[in-house]
């Protein structure tokens, strides 16, 4: 890879990029989410063109308030489309990363869950984390097409009511795939973000790699789960800024006091911040809530409840570039032909 | 005089001939797309798909109904230049394999969106083209007949007797069930094939003569899935027969006089997505499985109602009865 990338290098769809280079960080968001089958219903319209002009605004409004790069955490089932990724990170100059991994297991096709095998089961655990883990480092897939630029973190999810076992299979993938690559894992936590904590640690992943989000949920609150997942060395994201208890999660104002706390406890370098935005919806509503949100509304908001400029810094900049960063380097991108955008089918 | 939609427009009942009414061009659970390790260079899996459907043709078939679902791989635009290029027509479905290859964005719509949804791609068109579906596909999930599976089939009668076009089955698991699903929709029973009646997967050759006394038609359709072709590399699947036992099992109801109630196919995937078949082609039907037939003295005029007739009755549209979808929601409101 380039001599430009110093230690810390971050993959984004156009490829690895050193740390440094992402400033102000949005993570824990989807850019395109589309509910998978949604592209067959009559009643749906699919307009590339409608989207990229949607999401075109809505990353130069990011851009303007300060924002630099942007982070996809839909995995690889939920309308990711890296392609238009790329091209609107071009056209932008955001810098946009993509994820891989799948769940919840309601989002998923039965390919992963269902195999045409007697009985039915599952796709076998090495072959789910050998799927991620390509997406790290030949690229993302293109289906039956080609390979285009890599994803640069995996994420998964569980059921609100409670992980089944299908995604403990997921979880246990995906923490394969983030020993196997260096890259990190972003889980969307169901009931028990403590037990789900624990799938991923037993599968042998250091838990400072582990991104739980959804922890600014009232139920989380009420549990403490957010101070009880940091002093485990886990990164907690508080990830629905703008969200509001007739939700089920807390005020803006109780999110800055989490933030503020957790710095109180020298955890602060254990926090990341984000709205849970939707770029662009297609089969689902989602809610109002953009990518300006945390920038406009949520940080002003920190300040005045106390925070200092290191702390903002700290937790729009600092956290996301280290936790974003591949460990080592066996995970990062190596397109099969060197200095080209794509890898044709075989 | 009859009409029959394929992915080049409709034809004439009279232009079907030789038809193969379970076959696949490819299918795939949704997701498999995303797995490079079934990922093939399109211009190999062009040829063999074309390789495969030519010899059908060379042995006289014409027609092939393409069992594919809606989101398991089903692929108008291929289908278009597949049917093109080998002369051989392509009837596309609408419906779903079984609730279990259902997308996450229709898991949860009712009977009345999911025969709205069939309705639209038998009247309108299937995924933006003009390109209209000729029958309706429905089944049975791994584990037999889920709530979701019994919402398709209710959806697939309703829509069936709307638009006037027949269904085929994934599955006879369950089979008494799924016939009375259908008839509670008020669908007559000679508009479904009950599909894999001679699979592996929950044989009972018992329900064979159930669902022919019934007015369904058998669907020995899973011919050339056999055991004996497994090898070390590729198992047979799950779903094979040895070959002789099959051939008793169909033999079975055509001397008990049933052989209008049969219909025969391969369910042979051209290029499979997603898992490993053992060699199979629809080609087989003509070449292997016919011949097996009239070596145990099935007569000209049986294979021509097995190959031509029965598909070409099924097959063509009756007077289509738009109403029935409104009146069938207008009933349901009532409730
Ligand atoms: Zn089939």
């Amino acid at each position: 890879m380039a001599d430009h990338l110093k230690d810390n290098v971050v993959q984004t769809v156009l490829g690895p990029i050193s740390a440094d280079e992402l400033g102000v960080v949005l993570p824990q968001v989807q850019i395109l989410s589309i509910i998978p089958g949604a592209e067959f219903a009559p009643e749906i319209e699919m307009d590339q063109q409608k989207q990229y002009d949607a999401l075109k605004v809505a990353l130069i409004e990011y851009k303007r308030l300060g924002g630099q790069t942007i982070v996809d955490n839909g995995g690889m089932f939920k309308g990711r489309n890296v392609q238009l990724y790329r091209t609107l990170s071009k056209e932008t100059g955001v810098h946009i990363i993509a994820s891989t991994g799948l769940g919840p297991g309601t989002m998923v096709g039965s390919y992963f869950t269902t195999q045409q095998t007697e009985p039915p089961g599952p796709m076998p655990l090495d072959r789910l984390a050998e799927m991620f883990a390509n997406e790290i480092t030949k690229g993302t897939v293109i289906p039956r097409r080609e390979r285009t630029g890599p994803a640069g973190l995996i994420c998964t999810a569980a059921n609100k009511d409670g992980i089944t076992e299908f995604e403990k299979h997921l979880y246990r993938g995906s923490a394969q795939a983030a020993l196997q690559t260096g890259a990190a894992v972003s889980i969307q936590a169901g009931k028990d973000p403590v037990y789900e904590l624990d799938i991923l640690e037993k599968e042998g992943l250091d838990v400072s790699r582990v991104i739980v989000g959804g922890l600014d949920s009232l139920d989380a609150d009420e549990r403490g789960d957010a101070l009880t997942i940091a002093r485990r060395g886990a990164i907690v994201a508080l990830d629905h800024a703008g969200w509001t208890p007739n939700r089920g999660y807390v005020s803006n104002d109780r999110r800055a006091q989490l933030v503020l706390e957790l710095f109180k406890e020298g955890l602060g370098d254990r926090v990341i911040i984000s709205s849970n935005a939707v770029g662009y919806a297609v089969g689902h509503e989602a809610s109002q809530i953009g990518f300006d949100h945390v920038l406009t509304s949520f940080v002003p908001m920190f300040r005045e409840a106390g925070a200092t400029e290191e702390q903002v810094k700290q937790l729009l900049e600092v956290n996301p570039q280290r936790i974003l960063s591949l460990e080592g380097e066996k995970g990062l991108f190596k397109p099969e032909v060197e200095g080209v955008d794509i890898t044709w089918v075989k | 005089m009859g009409k029959i939609n394929t992915v080049l427009g409709p034809i004439a009942t009279e232009q079907l001939g030789v038809t193969a009414l379970h076959e696949h061009i490819g299918f795939g659970l949704p997701g498999c797309d995303l797995d490079t390790k079934w990922w093939e260079a399109r211009p190999k899996m062009l040829e063999v798909t074309i390789n495969k459907l030519r010899r059908f043709r060379e042995l006289g078939g014409r027609t092939i109904v393409d069992c594919t679902g809606i989101g398991t791989g089903r692929d108008i635009s291929y289908w278009q230049v597949v049917s093109r290029v080998t002369g051989v027509n392509i009837v596309p479905m609408t419906g779903f394999v079984s609730g279990d290859t259902v997308l996450p964005y229709f898991r949860d719509k009712s009977i009345e969106y999911l025969a709205d949804l069939f309705y639209h791609e038998i009247t309108v068109g299937i995924e933006g083209t003009n390109v209209k579906a000729g029958a309706i596909k429905a089944g049975v999930s791994r584990g037999g007949l889920s709530e979701l599976d019994e919402r398709v089939y209710r959806a697939a009668a309703r829509a069936a007797r709307a638009a006037g076009v027949p269904i085929l089955t994934h599955l006879s698991i369950d089979a008494d069930r799924q016939m009375d699903l259908i008839e509670m929709e008020g669908l007559s029973l000679d508009r479904i094939v009950i599909g894999h009646s001679d699979g592996k997967e929950g044989l009972d050759p018992e329900r064979d003569f159930r669902i022919a006394e019934r007015g369904a038609y058998v669907g020995y359709d899973t011919i050339g899935f056999d055991t004996e072709k497994g090898t070390p590399e590729v198992p047979a699947p799950f779903w094979a027969r040895p070959k002789g036992e099959r051939l008793d099992q169909v033999m079975n109801l055509f001397n008990a006089g049933y052989a209008n109630r049969a219909i025969i196919s391969c369910d042979a995937n051209c290029f499979a997505l997603g898992w490993a078949s053992t060699e199979h082609s629809v080609a087989e039907l003509l070449e292997n499985f016919i011949p097996d037939l009239k070596d145990r003295g099935v007569s000209d005029e049986t294979v021509k109602m097995l190959l031509v007739d029965t598909p070409a009755s099924f097959l063509t549209m009756q007077d289509p009865q738009p109403n029935l979808v409104e009146a069938a929601k207008k009933a349901t409101a009532q409730v």
